[in-house]
This record gives C-alpha cells, sequence and structure tokens, in this order.
C-alpha cells in the first residue's frame, strides 16, 4: 500500500482551483445581487474529493489509482455545489460562468431538462479551468436540493426491506410536486418584478 | 359492474334484479331508501336505481343523502307518477336520469347501460394532445418530464386541452374553472395561464400558452421538440 496521496502533489493547485471559481461565483452573485434586488444563491458548497473516495472511484470505473486517473480521466476532483432560491437563476449563472476566459465547458448534463427516471432533478457541468485542472458544478433550487438529500438517505436504507416500490414512487411523485411549486414560485417572482 | 336496485314493489324488483343479472350486472336490491344507505355505505356501486315512493325513506331523501356525503354514482330514478314536479325534484336532488313508471324494461337495461358507460369514459379520463397528457385523477401533467399540478391547474389546462387553438375570454375561463369562486377575476386567470405556461416548459411540452391579461388566451401547439438546450 502507498501512502501517496492519490492527487500527489496537485493537492495545492487544486485547492486555487477551487477557490479561484468560489471567487468568480460570489462575483457574478454580487452582480446578479444587484440587478434583482436580492441574492440568487441560497448556498454555496466547495470541496476537494476525499482520498478515500477518490480511490473508490477509480475501482468502481476500472481505473488504476493514479494521479493521471484523478486528474485526467475522473472529472470531478474539484466539485462545488450552488444552491439557488429560483430555477431561472441556475440558467444565468451557468450563462455567466461560460463567458469568463478561464472557464471551458466540457460536459453538460441537464437534468433539470432531463429528468432522472427516479424524479432526480439537478443542473451538472463539468468545466476545465485555465485549460488544465477540471470541476464539476452543480446546481439547483433548494426543493431539489432537499429532495436529493432524502433520496440519497433512502439509497443506503434499501437494503434493509419494507415496500420500497412504494416509496420510490411516492418519492418520484414529490419530486414533480416540488418541480411544480418551483415553476409557480418563479411565476410569482416574475409577476412581482413585472409589478 | 355492480348495481343497487331500491324498490319496495317485489315483483318488479325481483324483474328488474334477473333482468340486471342476465345482463351480466352484479345486483344487490334492496325494498326501501334507508336498507339502500346502509348498502351504498358497504359497498361500491357502478350505478344505483330508485324508486322515489318507498317505505322508510323515500328515494328522494336517499338520493339527497348520497349526494351530500358527496358519493358520485350515477343515479337512475323510477318515477311513479309521470308529474314533471317529481322529475324536477328528482334532477335537482342529483339524480342522472329518471324513468317514469310504467317502462318497458329493454329501456330500463338501455339507460342502465348508458349511465355505465359514461361513467366509464369519466373514470378512465386522460386527455392525450400533441405528445403530451393529463391525467385528471393523478393531476400529472407529462410530456418529457412530468410535473403534478394543482386541481385548478388542472381544471384549466383541461379546458384549453379541449379546446386547442383556440381563443377564450376571460369570462368564458372563469364560468369554466372558477364557477361559483367570486373572488377570482381576471389576475387569477392570468397568474394560473403564466403557470400553467411554466409548468408546459418545465416538461418540455410541446405546447405555450399565449394571450394578454383581461382578453382572450390559447394554447399553441408547437412541433414536437427532438434536440436539447445546450
Amino acid at each position: 500500500m502507498s501512502t501517496e496521496s492519490i492527487y500527489r502533489d496537485a493537492m495545492p493547485a487544486l485547492c486555487s482551483v477551487r477557490d479561484a471559481l468560489l471567487d468568480e461565483i460570489t462575483a457574478i452573485r454580487k452582480d446578479m445581487e444587484e440587478e434583482l434586488g436580492m441574492d440568487p444563491i441560497e448556498h454555496l458548497l466547495a470541496r476537494i474529493k476525499s482520498e478515500e473516495s477518490m480511490r473508490e472511484k477509480c475501482r468502481r470505473k476500472g481505473l488504476p489509482e493514479t494521479a493521471e486517473s484523478a486528474l485526467e480521466k475522473i472529472y470531478d476532483a474539484v466539485g462545488l455545489r450552488i444552491v439557488c432560491a429560483f430555477v431561472d437563476d441556475i440558467y444565468t449563472i451557468r450563462d455567466r460562468l461560460l463567458t469568463l476566459p478561464d472557464v471551458e465547458p466540457v460536459e453538460e448534463k441537464d437534468y433539470i431538462r432531463n429528468v432522472k427516471p427516479n424524479g432526480y432533478r439537478s443542473y451538472h457541468i463539468i468545466i476545465r479551468y485555465k485549460k488544465q485542472h477540471y470541476a464539476e458544478i452543480q446546481m439547483r433550487t433548494i426543493s431539489m436540493d432537499t429532495w436529493a438529500a432524502l433520496e440519497h438517505h433512502l439509497k443506503y436504507k434499501k437494503d434493509i426491506s419494507g415496500n420500497t416500490a412504494l416509496i420510490t414512487e411516492e418519492l418520484k411523485r414529490c419530486a414533480d410536486e416540488l418541480a411544480s411549486t418551483d415553476a409557480s414560485m418563479q411565476t410569482l417572482r416574475d409577476m412581482i418584478r413585472d409589478l | 359492474m355492480k348495481i343497487l336496485i331500491a324498490e319496495d314493489t317485489a315483483d318488479l324488483n325481483r324483474v328488474v334484479t334477473v333482468m340486471l343479472q342476465h345482463a351480466g350486472y352484479e345486483v344487490d336490491s334492496v325494498y326501501d331508501g334507508e336498507a339502500a344507505l346502509e348498502q351504498i355505505d358497504r359497498n361500491g356501486y357502478d350505478a344505483v336505481i330508485l324508486d322515489i315512493m318507498m317505505p322508510r325513506m323515500d328515494g328522494i331523501t336517499a338520493l339527497k343523502t348520497i349526494r351530500a356525503k358527496g358519493i358520485t354514482v350515477p343515479v337512475l330514478l323510477l318515477t311513479a307518477k309521470a308529474e314533471i314536479d317529481d322529475r324536477v325534484n328528482g334532477l335537482d336532488a342529483g339524480a342522472d336520469d329518471y324513468l317514469p313508471k310504467p317502462f318497458a324494461m329493454k329501456e330500463l337495461l338501455a339507460r342502465v347501460n348508458a349511465m355505465t358507460r359514461r361513467r366509464i369514459q369519466y373514470a378512465s379520463r386522460r386527455l392525450d394532445l400533441n405528445g403530451f397528457s393529463l391525467d385528471t385523477e393523478t393531476l400529472a401533467l407529462t410530456a418529457r418530464n412530468t410535473v403534478r399540478l394543482s386541481m385548478k391547474e388542472c381544471e384549466l389546462l383541461q379546458l384549453f386541452m379541449q379546446n386547442p387553438e383556440r381563443d377564450l375570454g376571460v369570462p368564458y375561463i372563469l364560468t369554466h374553472v372558477w364557477a361559483g369562486d367570486g373572488n377570482a377575476d381576471q389576475d387569477t386567470v392570468e397568474l394560473y395561464v403564466r403557470y400553467l405556461q411554466r409548468k408546459l416548459a418545465s416538461t418540455i411540452a410541446p405546447a405555450h400558452m399565449e394571450g394578454s391579461r383581461g382578453k382572450t388566451y390559447r394554447l399553441v401547439l408547437s412541433e414536437v421538440e427532438t434536440d436539447d438546450r445546450t
């Protein structure tokens, strides 16, 4: 067993990518707050994927546990989560992020427009920062975040027992109801702004 | 299909019961209104036949009690007197149809068949239009994705789906969706149309709402989208 980090000596670089992205998003957030008259972001979280879960992900993907896998083959060593109050702000933040010269889009997964069969909604984008390090940015509304938290909890209980089919179906219904409420809230905000 | 018949004339009760059973219905028969209510509390029926003149509780009182409990089962009244007031009272009390005595058995059967047929159509109410659907029972609006609507949104969308590509005026919409709600006005309609617009968009339904506050609104259908937002 090697005691060397899977990121080898890249940890300081990953941390600075994380901090730079946080700064970029904070700047976008300030601009939007001035325009909207309200802070578009409820929570902003950033992390470097832990040693243990990165190694686990390499094994799951059948990749060698090397720095190359962790930095070049897997894209979420740096991860950010932006939780917004309103759906439209997700796309505004996304659009502004992509105008930045240091940010280059690699892959987009829009689970808001293409909802997963279980009801999961979230907007994921992988970007490359300064043509070097990758980062995954996940954006969702508060409702989507709440739902994902409960669904995650269920995943780990799945093996136990009980009517999981019913629970899965009901969770899907909750997701579709929350999405409906998100749409209503967005409509109300638009209407208030039109007044 | 299960039918309840309440008729105090034993011979008639038996003849109708046998005839309906012969036609493939499952039939429970009772001889007064109170017994009919007891049966309805215990069982679900696809149709109920009530005689008006019955001991212990008459058919109109039984019918009013059924409707007061919110039970929407189709009800056919048998009226002894061919009096107009009787029929009007019966229909006002919530009957779906009436049949004056004496009647031909085949007419009774035809009316029961018609009532239960309508019931099936109401029960499986799923509207499909241009690649999206509305389930009025689960309130699910489904295209690529699903959202669950509120009751009023569902009723409003149903109205538009039944009148696609047609201008509907605010008064027409208010009478059909908000009948009896004196607080609803053109702002209510405007807001709910906007809700629908958002929700249609979030399911990626190939349709959108057009119109302007206080005037008319229209459900506009578009070509089914295949490519994705990038």
